[in-house]
């Protein structure tokens, strides 16, 4: 029973194979122009978030000290 | 394939969008075919070709993200952005859901594969005995076999999918597989 699920599933893998072939035989790459339309749009969304970080005023460190507090030794 | 996952790694590492526009293109010839096969293999004609433009567009967008290092990885990566655009899609317009493709138009493509790589009569053989486990196969099954045999993708992938547990497709498929067979003999 293994053997032949095994035959089986080679068949259909087979068809699989011939499908997806003839599939892109008849149906080439049909949209690469929206394709580097995306592609440029991500880019260009990817420098408008670098020049947004640069341009942010860096944020101040945390200081360590709380308050005026106490001299140590007074 | 191993080109593919070249152009991939280095759009990966590419800054400049001229450069990122060419691998872009160069992946996306290799990739569009399988990607429209998947889309064009789930969804009826009409509402296909928007859907996979909206698939199209949502991997290139990611394309720099993605982090694997595997053909089969990229491809998993790649059903798993088409199968969430195409849930929007089934959201939107239930009614298009479906739909085996005909035992006509597949053996059209099976010819047209034959253009490239002519059929032995040992070929011919095995392909009707797959069509014919395809068409007899009811529905639920048609798609499980559909999905793993002829698309190929995994187990795990299917399970994800389905929200199934792996086993659990790992027997379905099984069970199909062994259904189909009785109906054919």
């Amino acid at each position: 029973m293994a053997d032949q699920n095994t035959d089986a599933a080679a068949k259909l893998q087979k068809l699989g194979a011939r499908l997806r072939a003839g599939f892109a035989k008849q149906h080439p790459a049909q949209h690469l122009e929206a394709v580097r339309g995306a592609v440029r749009q991500q880019w260009e969304m990817e420098q408008r978030t670098k020049r947004t970080k640069a341009a942010s005023p860096p944020t101040p460190p945390k200081s360590k000290s709380k308050g005026p507090g106490i001299e140590p030794g007074v | 394939m191993d080109d593919l996952i070249k152009l991939v790694r280095t759009y990966r590492l590419t800054a400049g969008p001229a450069d990122r526009m060419r691998l872009a293109e160069q992946i996306f010839r290799l990739a569009e075919p399988d990607l429209r096969f998947f889309v064009f293999g789930s969804i009826a004609r009409p509402a296909a070709e928007d859907a996979l433009q909206e698939v199209l567009k949502a991997v290139a967008t990611s394309l720099g993200k993605f982090e694997g290092g595997t053909v089969k990885a990229f491809w998993a990566w790649c059903y798993r952005i088409a199968r969430n655009k195409l849930n929007d899609h089934y959201r939107r317009q239930a009614a298009d859901r479906i739909l085996p493709l005909p035992p006509e138009e597949l053996w059209r493509l099976v010819d047209a594969s034959a253009q490239d790589s002519p059929l032995s009569p040992e070929d011919k053989l095995d392909l009707e005995y797959a069509m014919n486990l395809l068409t007899a196969s009811k529905p639920e099954c048609y798609d499980y076999l559909w999905k793993h045999y002829v698309f190929g993708l995994d187990y795990a992938e299917i399970a994800e999918e389905q929200n199934l547990q792996y086993d659990n497709v790992r027997m379905k498929i099984g069970r199909c597989l062994d259904v189909a067979k009785a109906l054919v003999s």
